[in-house]
């Protein structure tokens, strides 16, 4: 059916179909905005704090000054008072003699203020009153002089901010004008294109013989003591355990400054009930943090590496092949198993959030045993078999979707939280492309 | 005047095909006149449906443009030959569907467009249920 120009299109189902020239426009006006705030503040930047440091840095001539007087000069912000050093130095160019009040460039701008007086305290009493300091003035105004220059990093740490606008609207608006009007699939075209181009997409998402299955070198390039693979371990959990201490400590700090005003209010004899009851929650948070990271310690370092090689990479649907599981540690489990499953994943937007939803959709036990004894230096070794399921789908990666397979090991010690870690290995479709039945 | 349309057709009827094998047919523009037509774009494509964002790639694109020169007869049926990829193959997931078709998206005068879509299956991986967890 013809369709022509619509500011507004109906939904149909969970597929959005509004107006695909409407929303190219408003991404590009929204990207042009971007850009525009970010040259406007880079332009603001420059002309209030980047070129008048340049300049008296670079292009002021150098005398001599006496400091006659300084002081701590005052103002009302927003947020209260605002103080900067002040020095009122005497020099002579020229047998012409000028006075001002000065400390450096942006004092003479009439800024340079901040927020702590004994900052500003500490600036002021580097310079005494009658001694003489090197002072740089304009040469085209005198009346404009410094003692102290340089760069301060603050200007340049504040430019993070437009260039990340002018960065992130120059590329969106090149984006939206470069894909202006095309279709989805003249888009999809461009973008196949450009990655056969690219000189290092060698190790890119998808492997030439089987677009979208993810290449399997990194599984592939271990070999092992028993097979031919040893397969890698998926989120290392060190890796894991920092992040937990990392998290642990950012809030229990946090939390710790409220409980510190809490006792102090307490010791004092004016308790304030409020923010305690306030505080109250995070700090159970918190206690549950320290519980968490302590059990995840108790795991990592308790239960020993898990080791697992497979005969053969990648997999193929109707295959069998050899597995070997070595654990070591010194633990005894009530349980261990050994599983093979595949899980779909797919990301979503939802509002302004990206989220990710996973489904198993194939679980095949591969070995169990119970009370099993892991004893210190002698890993619980084992053999078995797998068997990937015929008529499987292969593994799978777009960019909102994906299909992966995995082996897992799970574990369940005596008197110690349960374990699972996970063997990501790549099943591509049979050569024949059928499904192996 | 009866609304402007595409219809595509496979060669044979096929509609499962195995990686490696050659997809053909033909596609028809219907009740649109020749001097209407700006571009015509072939794609056999791939999309995903269901729970995620759609993602889509091409596996064959192809553009004809009068801007460029190119002729556009809207009388006579145009041709398509592909060779399939070995992947993705098509999949009817839980969460996540893969689904394989020709696509041919007719852009015409006065920013009107008439899109044609006839699906195929590539593969034979049967359709996936949930496990129970």
């Amino acid at each position: 059916m013809a369709r022509s120009f619509r500011l507004y299109e109906k939904k149909r189902g969970n597929r959005r179909t509004g107006s695909r020239k409407l929303g190219s426009a408003g991404e590009a006006v929204f990207f042009a905005a971007l850009l525009l705030l970010g040259c406007g503040g880079l332009a603001v930047l420059f002309a209030t704090w980047v070129v008048p440091e340049w300049r008296a840095n670079h292009q002021f001539a150098r005398g001599i000054c006496t400091v006659l007087e300084t002081q701590v000069g005052e103002k009302q912000g927003d947020d209260g008072a605002l103080y900067r050093p002040e020095v009122q130095i005497e020099y002579e160019i020229d047998g012409v003699t000028y006075g001002v009040s000065t400390y450096d460039i942006h004092t003479v701008r009439g800024g340079g203020y901040g927020t702590e007086r004994e900052d500003a305290e500490a600036m002021r009493r580097r310079f005494r009153e009658g001694d003489q300091y090197i002072v740089y003035y304009d040469p085209s105004d005198p009346y404009v002089a410094v003692v102290i220059w340089g760069s301060s990093w603050p200007v340049w740490l504040s430019m993070i901010v437009p260039v990340s606008f002018v960065l992130i609207g120059g590329g969106g608006l090149v984006y939206s004008v470069s894909t202006w009007g095309k279709s989805a699939e003249r888009r999809a075209a461009i973008v196949k294109r450009a990655a056969q181009l690219d000189p290092f997409s060698g190790n890119g998402a998808s492997k030439p013989d089987f677009p979208h299955v993810p290449v399997s070198t990194n599984i592939t390039d271990s070999p092992g003591t028993k097979l031919a693979f040893r397969l890698p371990v998926a989120g290392s959990p060190a890796w894991a355990l920092s992040a937990w201490l990392v998290a642990c400590l950012l809030w229990n700090g946090l939390v710790s400054a409220f409980v510190v005003i809490v006792i102090g209010g307490f010791l004092e004899g004016s308790p304030d009930w409020l923010l305690a009851i306030f505080t109250l929650p995070f700090v159970l948070i918190g206690i549950g943090l320290i519980a968490f990271f302590l059990r995840q310690l108790l795991v990592t370092t308790g239960i020993g590496p898990t080791l697992v090689e497979i005969s053969d990479q990648p997999l193929q649907p109707g295959r069998r092949y050899r597995l070997f599981l070595s654990q070591t540690g010194r633990l005894k489990l009530n349980r261990l198993e050994l599983l093979l499953v595949c899980d779909e994943g797919a990301t979503f937007c939802h509002g302004t959030d990206a989220r990710t939803e996973t489904r198993r959709v194939c679980e095949q036990p591969l070995f169990r045993r119970d009370d099993v004894e892991v004893a210190g230096g002698v890993p619980f070794q084992t053999e078995c078999e797998l068997a990937v399921p015929a008529g499987a789908m292969h593994s799978f990666q777009s960019g909102h979707n994906e299909v992966t397979w995995r082996i897992l090991v799970k574990g369940s010690p005596a008197r110690w939280p349960d374990f699972e870690r996970s063997f990501p290995v790549i099943v591509c479709p049979s050569v024949n492309g059928k499904s192996d039945r | 005047m009866n609304e402007p349309m595409v219809t595509i057709r496979f060669d044979g009827n096929g509609r499962a095909y195995q990686p490696g094998e050659t997809l053909s047919g033909e596609y028809r523009l219907e009740s649109i006149r020749r001097e209407d037509v700006k571009a015509v774009e072939l794609s056999v494509l791939w999309h995903t449906d269901g729970k995620g964002d759609e993602d889509l790639a091409v596996h064959d694109f192809r553009r004809l443009s009068a801007e460029d020169g190119d002729w556009i007869d809207a009388r006579s049926p145009g041709r398509f030959s592909t060779v399939l990829p070995k992947s993705p193959l098509s999949y009817q997931g839980v969460i996540v569907k893969l689904r394989w078709c020709v696509r041919v998206r007719v852009f015409l005068a006065r920013d009107r467009e008439v899109v044609g879509e006839l699906p195929f299956q590539l593969g034979g991986v049967p359709a996936a249920r949930a496990q129970e967890s």
